[in-house]
């Protein structure tokens, strides 16, 4: 951190080169609904906001391995409500939150009940957009039973919810998932179900869900595919993420699916809603999502305001240069 | 020790009236709502965390004589550009009962433990306004050593707490934390009151390491060697002295002027025209934080 008052406006612009698919999508927002920045590096966020990411959303999930106690559950919390979010503005990045018990913890019942109890002190903080990401994996009962009592939280709260359907007997997962979320009268509306395929998405958008698409290498989606949905369904109710974890996985993949989209013909305002709008409208019925704070993302830095200091404008970080053996 | 160490009512009416002027009455009638039932905790806990839905954050405006009604009670405490939320927060925590010390110290500990970005920042801004402030010393270090910028901002600046009730390792440390990332120096409450000769040593060494790896020192933490001149650090102050950035020279001159180490005057005298600026008060420490920020 040190040594940042003898940058020079110079370490602050861009590096000139560029890769060839941001000139398509210059001067586009995207809005990454679903994203583990946890997981990533610094660059990671320098590359986003390079090519227009202007706010994300990181729900709760697993870390890869196994947590054995409620207290990493509780510090986990704190670090996507805290730690991650200030990160993320360090680069102009809005970043907000949803709250969770995911599907595969939930299989452990004593873990399960003593996060179940502290769930409601997360759920109400401020940039929570939704109870997330729950659900099934192994669609096993102990994931049924705390997915029912987090639809009824979320009720509660008047959050939506952010539904992981699972890899295994996809299609009948995500089926379950949907009648278990009207049985418990939430409203469609509310409800945004993710990791969609071309198998799925029909169904979820004719029940009037909202139909998220995770442009994963290998596992999900590719972005070839997902213009072919758009070609087919349209921009209604759909929106792309990114699900960038530490798995192989992409950061980029909002803007690039949005280049992709440009070069094959579809409509801007087509493209606006699949990587931006959608997601927007979909998290804001939270109560906690307002536009114009996305330009204020970096502007969080409370001395600027007392000195009108440029060299902290907002915490902006330097940009290292990637190209040179040079370490300073 | 007392509970309160001011006059908890003043301080709460002092507030009640920023907000009152800040606040919509749907806000207002929201919080007097709550303020039914804060004597349940988990009511109070969901409050404190709810507050910004229901009030917003805009910036507060706040008038002199406002301010001069909280300054009379807790000297140095400054709510200026604050957002009405962080306000309301730390208005909030007031009405916490404190019949039960116990009952009350760990309310606050918990809010701490499962605070988010911006309630870590009201929790701290509001440290001067706590019950038992000498409860709340290894919080305040805890604190410290957050790595999230509006968090350490919270506490370091314009904070009268550290300077009144932090420990001489802690407060160095603080003061230390704000140079490693780049606060503004001036605005930390006591920051001239609480020098001490430890904290001038650790910043001969630290500007040692700096100049070691080739980079450069902030004019601004030689403040700290102020009435502290040395010997020892003299040689340090003569070369940033000879410095031939303006602005590093100026900070040495700065600290000659209030010393009566007789070879740092003798340097002093040798360039009338700054000693002649100090004493018209045209250069001073805050001239060289406004000099600084324009870089």
């Amino acid at each position: 951190m040190c040594g940042i008052h003898e940058l020079t406006e110079k370490d602050l612009q861009p590096l000139t080169y560029t890769p060839a698919y941001l000139d398509k999508i210059k001067g586009m927002r995207f809005f990454d609904p679903h994203v583990h920045m946890t997981s990533r590096t610094t660059d990671d966020y320098q590359a986003m906001a390079d090519a227009g990411v202007v706010a994300l959303i990181e729900p709760a999930f697993w870390l890869g391995q196994p947590r054995t106690g409620v207290d990493t559950f509780r510090d986990y919390f704190n670090s996507i409500l805290g730690w991650e979010r200030f990160r993320a503005s360090q680069f102009g990045i809005k970043h907000y939150c949803t709250i969770g018990l995911n599907s595969k913890e939930a299989n452990n019942e004593a873990l399960a009940e003593a996060v179940m109890e502290i769930l409601p002190q997360f759920i109400y903080k401020e940039g929570v957009v939704g109870v997330g990401e729950i659900g099934f994996d192994d669609q096993t009962p102990l994931e049924e039973k705390y997915y029912r009592a987090q639809l009824e939280l979320a009720k509660e709260a008047g959050l939506p919810v952010q539904i992981h359907t699972p890899h295994r007997d996809k299609k009948k997962g995500t089926q379950r998932s949907m009648d278990i979320a009207m049985e418990h009268g939430l409203a469609p509306h509310m409800v945004i179900v993710d990791h969609n395929n071309e198998e799925t998405v029909k169904e979820v958008l004719d029940r009037g869900f909202w139909a998220a698409f995770t442009i994963y290498p290998f596992t999900k989606m590719g972005n070839e595919r997902m213009v072919e949905v758009v070609k087919q369904y349209g921009s209604e109710r759909i929106m792309v993420n990114s699900a960038a974890d530490w798995g192989i996985s992409d950061p980029l993949a909002v803007p690039k699916t949005a280049a992709l989209m440009h070069e094959s013909g579809i409509d801007l305002n087509d493209i606006h809603l699949v990587t931006y709008m959608n997601a927007v409208k979909a998290f804001a019925q939270s109560g906690q999502i307002n536009e114009a704070d996305f330009d204020l993302a970096g502007n969080i830095d409370q001395s600027e305001k007392f000195n009108g200091s440029t060299v902290l404008r907002g915490g902006q970080q330097p940009r290292i240069n990637k190209n040179t053996t040079i370490i300073r | 020790m007392a509970e309160y160490v001011y006059d908890r009512q003043k301080i709460s009416e002092g507030l009640a009236a920023i907000i009152a002027g800040n606040s919509s009455d749907t806000a207002r009638e929201w919080l007097q709502q709550r303020l039914q039932k804060a004597a349940s905790l988990p009511q109070f806990n969901q409050t404190f965390t709810a507050i910004p839905r229901f009030t917003g954050k805009n910036m507060i405006v706040v008038s002199p004589e406002q301010a001069a009604v909280l300054q009379q009670q807790v000297p140095g405490f400054f709510v200026h550009g604050w957002t009405l939320d962080r306000l309301i927060r730390a208005w909030w925590l007031l009405q916490l009962d404190t019949s039960d010390k116990a009952v009350y110290l760990d309310t606050i500990e918990k809010l701490f433990l499962s605070a988010e970005m911006n309630e870590l920042a009201a929790l701290y801004s509001a440290l001067p306004l706590l019950a038992w402030p000498e409860e709340w010393k290894l919080r305040t270090a805890e604190g410290v050593r957050s790595n999230i910028g509006v968090v350490q901002e919270a506490i370091m600046l314009r904070n009268p707490y550290p300077a009144r009730y932090l420990d001489e390792p802690a407060w160095n440390q603080l003061v230390m934390k704000a140079i490693f990332t780049d606060k503004p120096l001036h605005l930390i409450t006591g920051l001239d009151e609480r020098r001490n000769a430890a904290l001038a040593a650790i910043l001969t060494d630290f500007a040692h390491e700096r100049w070691a790896a080739g980079r450069k020192v902030s004019p601004m933490q030689w403040r700290l060697l102020t009435a502290l001149i040395t010997a020892d650090n003299m040689a340090d102050l003569t070369r940033v002295w000879h410095s031939a950035d303006q602005t590093e020279k100026a900070a040495a001159a700065l600290v000659f002027a209030y010393t009566d180490y007789a070879p740092a005057k003798t340097l002093l005298a040798s360039d009338p025209a700054l000693t002649a600026e100090i004493q018209s008060g045209a250069l001073n420490w805050d001239v060289i934080a406004a000099k600084l920020s324009q870089n």
